[in-house]
């Protein structure tokens, strides 16, 4: 079974997201900031999509995006930004370096969740 | 220096993301009334969230204080959450001043913003050594029981001016925007 990651340094976000997907029969991982990310998803092949947050400590989520692609360029990883963060610029740099989706805070699991299973499928 | 303009916009700048985003449910409501930020005794002893919003015009500080009595933490805190009351109170105020971030970026392309810290709440009373251009308290009381005192702080490098259309505020949050 396909796997998703869920990346964000607010374990209230972490609990939130993952328990949302996992409720909804999705095999769900979690990790603190981009550089528990990263490692996660080069320990775990089988994650298919990531959800992660932009400003955390330690390496940020589109550090840790364009790591993803210069390191794993191999991978078929879908990645969707989960942010407050809603700044043109920003998403451009996303976009730039691979990411599939953004979505500004707060999380409403009801308007994505068929659009996640298909993108971790 | 800051016109009269861009204060009454970060006011209702403010009010729109607090009505929006310290409560958990649409149909809550949101109470929100000027006080004096030296008012103390609204939610004593307390610890605030602090999130800064930068630009090269201005630093904007927006500093919650959730009262930690049983109502507030009742409202934020759901049941067989792993999360600390200070973790959620956090996350809270991330949303409040993201949906500012969102709005001031109509505005002023080059922001940036914090993620929260927390400070205690006695500095607050030292906001006026900052010579802000722009200070301002609210007691914010959603559903007539969960208590948050709010400080809106901002210290301008350059004249600050600007008309915020608030009636064209959108929810556009949580939509996912593929590329």
């Amino acid at each position: 079974m396909s796997k998703i990651l869920v990346v964000d340094d607010s374990s209230t976000v972490r609990d939130e997201v993952a328990g949302f997907l996992k409720k909804n029969g999705l095999d769900v991982d979690t990790a603190v900031d981009g550089r528990d990310g990263l490692a996660k998803l080069k320990a775990s092949p089988g994650i298919k999509l990531v959800i992660s947050d932009v400003n955390m400590p330690n390496m940020d989520g589109l550090t840790m995006v364009e790591k993803i692609r210069g390191e794993l360029a191999n991978t078929s990883v879908n990645i969707i930004m989960l942010t407050t963060e809603s700044s043109p610029a920003m998403k451009e740099r996303g976009k730039a370096a691979g990411v599939k989706g953004w979505i500004v805070k707060p999380f409403k699991g009801d308007a994505v969740l068929e659009t996640f299973r298909k993108l971790a499928g | 220096m800051i016109s009269d303009n861009a204060k009454g916009s970060i006011d209702g700048i403010f009010r729109k993301a607090a009505q929006s985003r310290l409560v958990l449910a649409a149909g809550d409501t949101c109470e929100i009334a000027a006080i004096p930020t030296n008012d103390a005794g609204l939610i004593p002893e307390a610890q605030v969230v602090v999130l800064t919003i930068s630009s090269i015009l201005f630093r904007l500080m927006l500093m919650l204080q959730f009262d930690e009595g049983a109502d507030t933490r009742d409202y934020f805190f759901a049941e067989g959450s792993a999360s600390t009351v200070q973790e959620i109170f956090s996350e809270q105020a991330n949303l409040c001043c993201g949906a500012m971030n969102q709005e001031l970026l109509r505005y002023f392309p080059d922001l940036g913003m914090s993620t929260p810290y927390v400070l205690n709440a006695h500095c607050i009373a030292h906001l006026e050594d900052l010579k802000p251009a722009y200070l301002a308290s609210y007691a914010v009381t959603v559903n007539q029981a969960a208590r948050i005192k709010a400080t809106v702080c901002v210290c301008t490098h350059a004249p600050l001016d600007f008309v915020a259309d608030l009636s064209a505020l959108e929810e556009s949050c949580g939509e996912l925007e593929l590329f």
